[in-house]
């Protein structure tokens, strides 16, 4: 009876032993099964409408042309050249976006990466400091974009303050002039997002070996040298990876612009994403947005590699 | 390490304490007008503490009735926010059970058995390049084609959707941890794989699936692209029902607004606390780890 148990149990636990690394053509089924569900619910939900989006971005299809989508008229690149050089409200969409992560990251990374370097040592009540600081992330955006719409109205705290500093009465308009209206959804984004960087930062100035920097303060060198020279190397892949981060996120901006300006006075807001919700939303030109979802894809991954390719180099080199 | 001045000792309070406000400031003015009566909404110079503080803005959202007959003037909010606040909780709820069950699945293949193939994560990420409102349009005519605008089980599938490449990115982080070595020496106790991995390696991550679900309710709650765009009228989040205070006598009604946004946010202040340590490993895709 022993002797058959520990004999089966043997087969059992070398049959088993493979299902640990298994080689591929004996264990395609198993790790197949694994990610069934998560893909059925990817590829209906996620991929069938991109691939959708695809096919429509080649036609010129619209709810109301009469025929249903599959039989859409093909137009072959007609819709993307249309968008690159015939759409200047499109173009001027994605520069604006362009412009609002540009500055956004860099406030965000500049303004997180100073608050890291405050907290670099330690101080009292800083684990509260630090629980009030990241209290905007945890904020639902729509409500922190309306906060902000309350609070840059006409009749405002921001007005009474600038009121206060200035001197004499001068109310800025914020939100209904197309000069000033991009300032608040620029604050918004920076005041929600700039904790993630913090922390992140932080992160990544508390992984810092100690002994480099003690020796190097030992060895003399000021706090700026310190870090310049030491700091700074070693935490650019944190910086790199928030910079990268952070920027695909914005790209994608649409709560604060459609709470705060719905587009702006005019479209002086229009973001990318209010661009495309209009097209497709309001002027049903479902072709036209699929195309146009592809460019703004095209756009972040060139972005992206345009941010990651000077900087690989760079660490490359530096080893 | 460096011996500071007290001058720059008490510049670095002032910068922390500077900090501090201006974090606070904007989720203070929201706490602060959702107690405001109608006559503090549009004063200049603005009311920042209430000096007739009221409730009336919290009943009017869920208990209209006993506003009835009260002194303010009657404005009239179009429902009560239980729907909404309701919807929110059914729909977070259901999607992330959903994302972490099947991202978990998913992790632990591509983690122990590559599924998917080498360049899975990097598809991954690139999945969250794509402007989501490119993929609402055509969404919204799939949905409409299969009658699922509006209904629970259209946004369901839609978050489940989208945060299962987050679920998967950060369970894998932290299924890739564990070492095999602890998997391979259950099986050679005479466990089956899958087996081993329910009885030895999901415990060990338990707390990290808890910090996963809280931090996938968080973003389900916040969202909002979604719920605008693939909800007719009938079914609205509380992400949505914020945009519908407005009267065509008072104009936007702030009072409400500020208050259904003070309410919505309570869950999510909540659970973002609990999950404080793992904040920085779920936005950064598990790149980043305490």
């Amino acid at each position: 009876m022993k002797a058959t148990v520990a004999a089966n149990s043997t087969r059992n636990v070398e049959a088993q032993a493979e299902g640990i690394r298994p080689t591929l053509v004996q264990h395609i089924p198993f790790a197949v099964w694994l990610i069934v569900p998560a893909e059925i619910v990817l590829l209906s939900v996620v991929v069938f409408p991109t691939l959708m989006s695809l096919w429509l971005s080649l036609t010129s299809w619209t709810p109301t042309s009469g025929v249903n989508w599959w039989q859409a008229e093909f137009q072959w690149l007609a819709n993307y050249v249309q968008l690159l050089f015939g759409d200047e409200r499109f173009r001027a969409a994605l520069l604006r976006t362009l412009l609002i992560v540009v500055v956004g990251v860099a406030a965000e990374i500049s303004i997180g990466l100073s608050l890291a370097l405050l907290f670099f040592d330690d101080f009292p009540w800083k684990k509260i400091a630090i629980s009030a600081i990241i209290l905007p992330m945890m904020i639902v955006p729509v409500d922190a974009a309306n906060a902000f719409f309350m609070l840059f109205r006409d009749v405002g705290p921001v007005n009474q303050l600038v009121r206060i500093l200035v001197g004499h009465p001068v109310r800025f308009a914020w939100l209904s002039d197309s000069n000033l209206a991009i300032v608040p959804i620029l604050l918004v984004e920076i005041w929600q997002w700039t904790p993630l960087m913090f922390l992140m930062l932080l992160t990544g100035l508390m992984a810092l070996p100690q002994n480099q920097l003690r020796a190097a303060v030992a060895l003399g060198a000021s706090r700026w040298q310190l870090f310049r020279r030491i700091i700074l190397p070693l935490i650019a892949p944190v910086v790199v990876l928030s910079l990268v981060i952070r920027s695909v996120e914005i790209f994608k901006i649409f709560d604060p612009v459609y709470i705060l300006t719905r587009g702006g006075p005019g479209t002086s807001t229009e973001t990318l994403s209010m661009w495309m919700y209009d097209n497709g939303f309001v002027y049903f030109r479902i072709a036209y947005v699929a195309a146009a979802g592809f460019l703004v894809l095209l756009v972040v991954l060139a972005y992206v590699l345009l941010i990651l390719r000077p900087l690989s180099r760079r660490t490359a080199a530096e080893r | 390490m460096y011996q500071s001045s007290t001058l720059l000792r008490m510049l670095k309070w002032l910068a922390v304490i500077a900090a501090m406000c201006f974090a606070l400031f904007p989720i203070f003015w929201m706490v602060s007008t959702s107690f405001k009566p109608i006559q503090e909404w549009s004063t200049y110079p603005p009311v920042w503490i209430p000096r007739q503080p009221t409730l009336e803005n919290y009943l009017a959202l869920l208990n209209p009735a006993a506003l009835a007959g009260s002194h303010s003037i009657d404005y009239k909010v179009a429902e009560t926010a239980w729907r909404p606040l309701l919807n929110s909780l059914i729909i977070s709820t259901s999607a992330t059970f959903f994302s972490v069950c099947f991202g978990t699945l998913a992790a632990y293949g591509v983690s122990r058995y590559k599924s998917g193939g080498e360049s899975y994560p990097m598809f991954v990420l690139t999945v969250r390049m794509f402007p989501p409102i490119a993929v609402a349009v055509p969404m919204l005519v799939m949905y409409s084609f299969l009658h699922l605008t509006g209904t629970y089980v259209g946004l369901v599938l839609a978050y489940t959707a989208f945060t299962l490449p987050l679920s998967i990115w950060m369970i894998r982080s932290f299924i890739d941890e564990i070492p095999r070595e602890i998997e391979e020496a259950a099986v050679v106790y005479g466990l089956s794989s899958i087996r081993a991995f329910w009885r030895v390696t999901f415990p060990l991550i338990r707390g990290a699936l808890v910090a996963t679900a809280l931090f996938i309710y968080i973003l389900n709650w916040s969202e909002f692209l979604f719920a605008l765009s693939l909800t007719n009228g009938a079914l609205t989040t509380v992400t949505v029902q914020v945009s519908n205070y407005f009267s065509a006598s008072s104009g936007q009604l702030y009072g409400p607004q500020a208050a259904l946004g003070t309410l919505s946010t309570i869950p999510v202040i909540f659970f973002g606390y609990l999950i404080q340590r793992h904040l920085v490993r779920g936005l950064t895709f598990g790149a980043i780890k305490r």
